[in-house]
């Protein structure tokens, strides 16, 4: 599903991705794991075309398209979804409104009816209801004064509604208690399927525990150093990041 | 002054000061004949006129502009639902197409009706809301008078459906014309007053219109000003507003730019417990140009204003807010709060603003801020991220800058309008850049 090949990618003139090579089949969960800034976000923010970061280097394919030919948008409509580590808050902007678009420009692509106000309002109601968001957060701006916890629910929740091809999880756990973390990761795993691919960007094992990984990549200084199954990420749990050498302040930079 | 010397001065053509007015009564025929007088050969505001510094060279007032608009087939008149219409074409009040209330407490007359007395009463207060060092134009309509309407409310009536003034300009062949309305607000009144400027063909024409409201103690108004008429109407227009004892004045300004968009907005606050709120939104594309001067005079102590002014300009247009507030000497326990935030969607884009502030009492809030700014290209990766296309997430951040002042329109209908409206013309805007 997706290929990534020697990808370089820089930000104003600096390195971070520094050849990375990857490849996703249908059905399969990647973990991505490494230490801050060891460029995880940065290859998350590359697959969905971030305009800050310079691809100088590599190729990626995704379903045999050349994806670095895809505007921000076509990915979306190609079936990328990334679910942010900081989502924005956008004011004037109503939830509703935002996801309705959304998913009526996806529809449209497909050749399906857009959906009208009822269906959609229904739709929208079980999905926030899946991830214990309020309905009323729909009417509200997006993430207008959300906490933390309710910006990933709601990231999650426009992933149900959208329901990708490949789904790209940025730190998601990242600042969620124990029930937050249990009530996104089942929202992902009601997801799996044998057509649907994850690639979950992680710095702790412990959204692994729910959302369980076929294959675990470990990146350090803009490459992966080590490939391997859920095992690994229990190990580095277990060890830290210094176990496979990397000195984690050095990493970050 | 030598340097005066360095821009010619125009003076008004003759051609704009024709003889006219004979339907009007005896007082406002008068007055009339006094401001024709006034103004002919006046030097038209050029651009060291300091408060038509960025619009004078529009204002173009050509010969051709002079002669009054005649109707040059069926108005397009849009239906309104639940309100009380009155129709003004070409500056002439055309009851026929209007539908007015019926009831007590509200009298709606065309000048040309009214007997002697009571047209002297409104010649006394015509033209007694707005500055004239600062609204010269507002001269020249009272000079063009052909007609006008007055409309009055009795104390303590409260009308229970908007007054809807349609103003229709036909702009099949080149003129201007001159409409104006007087409001009169008796004690604890209570009416939405919408004023929607419309037009039917493509040729140059000029509107130049005046409207007046005075509210009498504890009266409240609620005025919106719909100025979207297309681009090929020059427009300039002023309204003055008198603010009486615990009287409420609210009022919106929504429009669209043209080859020339003028609007001074003048409110004074003369009894105590006087509150106004001045919302605006002004958009402008292509080429085009918008100007709003508005000024609010704190007279007397203990009112409120508060004012909330959004520009968005796009290609190479021109937005300008100049925000005048003046507390006078005796208006202690003033509060006043302006803003204006602004929006350029293009580097070509121009935006000016400029707040004035003048404070003669010692013990007041004075509030002010303005700011100019982008989209938020972080919000723009964040929509197109899920699939939305370029221009459609950027109307939609486009509209959300006007959000909140689109959300107190307080009548839904026309708020729906509004933001349909606002909302095609920046989209139409983002995808002829695209192209």
């Amino acid at each position: 599903m997706l290929t990534i090949k020697n990808l370089h990618a820089s930000v104003e003139g600096t390195p971070i991705l520094k050849g990375i090579n990857l490849e996703i089949k249908p059905g399969e969960v990647h973990a991505v794991m490494g230490p801050n800034g060891s460029g995880k976000s940065t290859l998350a923010q590359v697959l969905v075309g971030h305009e800050a970061f310079e691809v100088t280097e590599g190729e990626i394919l995704f379903d045999g398209q050349n994806l670095l030919e895809l505007e921000v948008e076509e990915r979306a409509l190609a079936g990328l979804f990334l679910a942010f580590q900081y989502p924005v808050e956008i004011p004037g902007v109503s939830n509703l409104q935002f996801l309705r678009t959304a998913l009526n420009t996806l529809r449209k692509h497909h050749g399906q009816d857009e959906l009208d106000a009822p269906s959609f309002m229904k739709l929208a109601k079980e999905k926030a209801k899946q991830v214990d968001l309020s309905p009323d957060f729909l009417k509200r701006g997006v993430n207008e004064g959300f906490s933390g916890g309710e910006k990933k629910r709601n990231e999650i929740m426009q992933m149900l509604m959208m329901e990708p091809r490949l789904g790209i999880l940025d730190e998601t756990d990242s600042g969620l208690d124990i029930d937050a973390l249990k009530t996104i990761a089942n929202g992902v795993n009601t997801l799996r399927a044998d057509d649907r691919s994850f690639l979950v960007v992680t710095h702790y094992q412990r959204l692994l525990n729910h959302i369980v990984p076929d294959v675990v990549h470990v990146l350090a200084n803009g490459q992966i150093i080590k490939t391997g199954d859920k095992q690994l990420a229990m190990e580095l749990e277990e060890h830290g990041y210094g176990w496979l050498g990397i000195n984690e302040a050095e990493a970050a930079g | 002054m030598t340097l005066a010397h360095k821009t010619p001065l125009t003076p008004l053509d003759d051609a704009f000061t024709p003889e006219g007015g004979k339907q009007l009564p005896a007082p406002l025929k008068s007055l009339r004949d006094i401001r024709s007088k006034a103004i002919t050969g006046m030097a038209l505001p050029n651009r060291r006129t300091e408060n038509w510094k960025y619009s004078s060279r529009y204002l173009k007032l050509d010969p051709e502009l002079a002669p009054q608009t005649q109707a040059t087939g069926d108005a397009d008149y849009r239906s309104v639902e639940g309100v009380y219409r009155l129709v003004i074409r070409n500056g002439l009040v055309d009851l026929e197409s209007s539908a007015l209330p019926t009831g007590d407490g509200i009298d709606i007359r065309r000048f040309a009706d009214l007997d002697d007395v009571t047209a002297q009463s409104v010649a006394r207060k015509l033209d007694t809301t707005l500055d004239h060092g600062t609204t010269q134009l507002a001269a020249l309509n009272t000079a063009r008078l052909e007609d006008g309407v007055l409309i009055r409310l009795s104390a303590d009536t409260s009308v229970d459906q908007p007054v809807y003034i349609q103003y229709v300009t036909d702009a099949g062949a080149s003129g201007s014309n001159y409409p104006r309305v007087m409001v009169e607000a008796g004690q604890g009144s209570k009416m939405t007053l919408v004023e929607e400027y419309i037009s039917n063909g493509d040729q140059p024409v000029l509107v130049d219109s005046v409207s007046e409201l005075l509210l009498d103690d504890s009266a409240n108004i609620t005025y919106i000003r719909l100025c979207m008429d297309p681009a090929n109407v020059r427009h300039i227009g002023a309204t003055g507003v008198k603010v009486g004892a615990n009287a409420r004045f609210d009022s919106h300004c929504i429009g669209f730019g043209g080859d020339l968009r003028r609007h001074d907005l003048q409110v004074r606050l003369e009894g105590q417990g006087g509150y106004a709120r001045l919302n605006g939104i002004a958009l402008t594309q292509d080429r085009q140009h918008y100007d709003n001067h508005t000024a609010i005079d704190h007279v007397v102590p203990n009112c409120d204003s508060d004012e909330n002014y959004r520009c968005l300009a796009a290609d190479r247009s021109h937005a300008i807010f100049n925000g005048r507030i003046h507390i006078h000497p005796d208006a202690q326990q003033s509060h006043a709060d302006m803003n204006n935030k602004n929006l350029l969607l293009s580097t070509n884009a121009e935006i000016d603003t400029k707040p004035e502030l003048e404070i003669y009492a010692d013990d007041v809030t004075c509030a002010h801020g303005a700011t100019v700014g982008q989209l938020d290209e972080g919000s723009l990766f964040y929509l197109t991220s899920r699939g939305i296309d370029r221009d459609t997430a950027a109307t939609m951040l486009s509209m959300a800058f006007v959000h909140e002042l689109v959300g107190q329109v307080p009548l839904e209908d026309i708020r729906e309008a509004v933001n349909t409206r606002l909302t095609d013309f920046i989209e139409a805007s983002f995808r002829r850049a695209a192209e």
